[in-house]
């Protein structure tokens, strides 16, 4: 009776235990994928582009947020014109911390080339 | 004579509203900025359906006139920023 008793207890004193490793292990695991992110490179993953450049174009009043894909192009699908399309480069300049000179900002006219751009940008941030 | 300055072409535009777009950014005060953005977009708005060389050139004119004022104030005003933010600025 005592030593069913003891191997309940010890039974129940152990699983707290194991939880710890496997929360130590998890730990592990997330210290060592921060660490690769914030390694000697520290650009931008392009996943984290792609959603901030969706976000940015989705917050325009003009546009329908469900119509916005990563290859949606900002005249032939969101029905907005050139005025508008400086509008939204100049607002992912605000949003990456970028300067984006006239000849590159002319060509930037659909989300994927904003996304290539802003990827390939050493500066993104 | 008044055909003597020949209209902006379309990237000509273009880049003037960018600029204008970015010097309004350097405002350090929110109202100044929001305003200056504002105004700049209602602006071309307003003027997008000219088509009338001469009034398209004076528009144009305007415009840079106004970008140097922009960028002057902003320079001048950034010696006297305002010490506290807009609480419009304050994000929660």
């Amino acid at each position: 009776m005592a030593s069913a008793l003891r191997a309940a207890i010890l039974g129940r004193i152990r699983v707290p235990v194991a939880q710890t490793l496997t929360l130590n292990g998890s730990k592990l695991s997330l210290c060592s994928t921060v660490r690769s992110m914030s390694s000697h490179d520290d650009h931008i993953t392009k996943e984290e582009v792609i959603d901030r450049v969706l976000d940015v174009v989705k917050s325009f009043p003009k546009v329908d947020p469900s119509k916005v894909t990563p290859d949606v192009h900002f005249q032939k699908d969101l029905g907005l014109d050139s005025l508008d399309t400086v509008e939204i480069v100049i607002a992912l300049e605000e949003e990456f911390k970028l300067e984006i000179p006239d000849k590159e900002a002319d060509k930037i006219d659909s989300c994927f080339l904003a996304i290539e751009y802003i990827h390939n940008h050493p500066m993104a941030s | 004579m008044a055909s003597a300055i020949p209209p902006p072409g379309r990237s000509e535009v273009l880049s003037l509203f960018r600029s204008l777009l970015r010097t309004s950014r350097k405002f350090a005060d929110y109202n100044i900025r929001e305003y200056s953005k504002r105004r700049t977009i209602d602006a071309f708005r307003q003027n997008r359906d000219l088509s009338d060389p001469s009034s398209i050139a004076s528009a144009f004119s305007d415009g840079k006139s106004q970008l140097e004022v922009a960028t002057r104030q902003a320079i001048v005003y950034s010696l006297y920023a305002p010490k506290v933010k807009s609480v419009m600025e304050i994000k929660n």
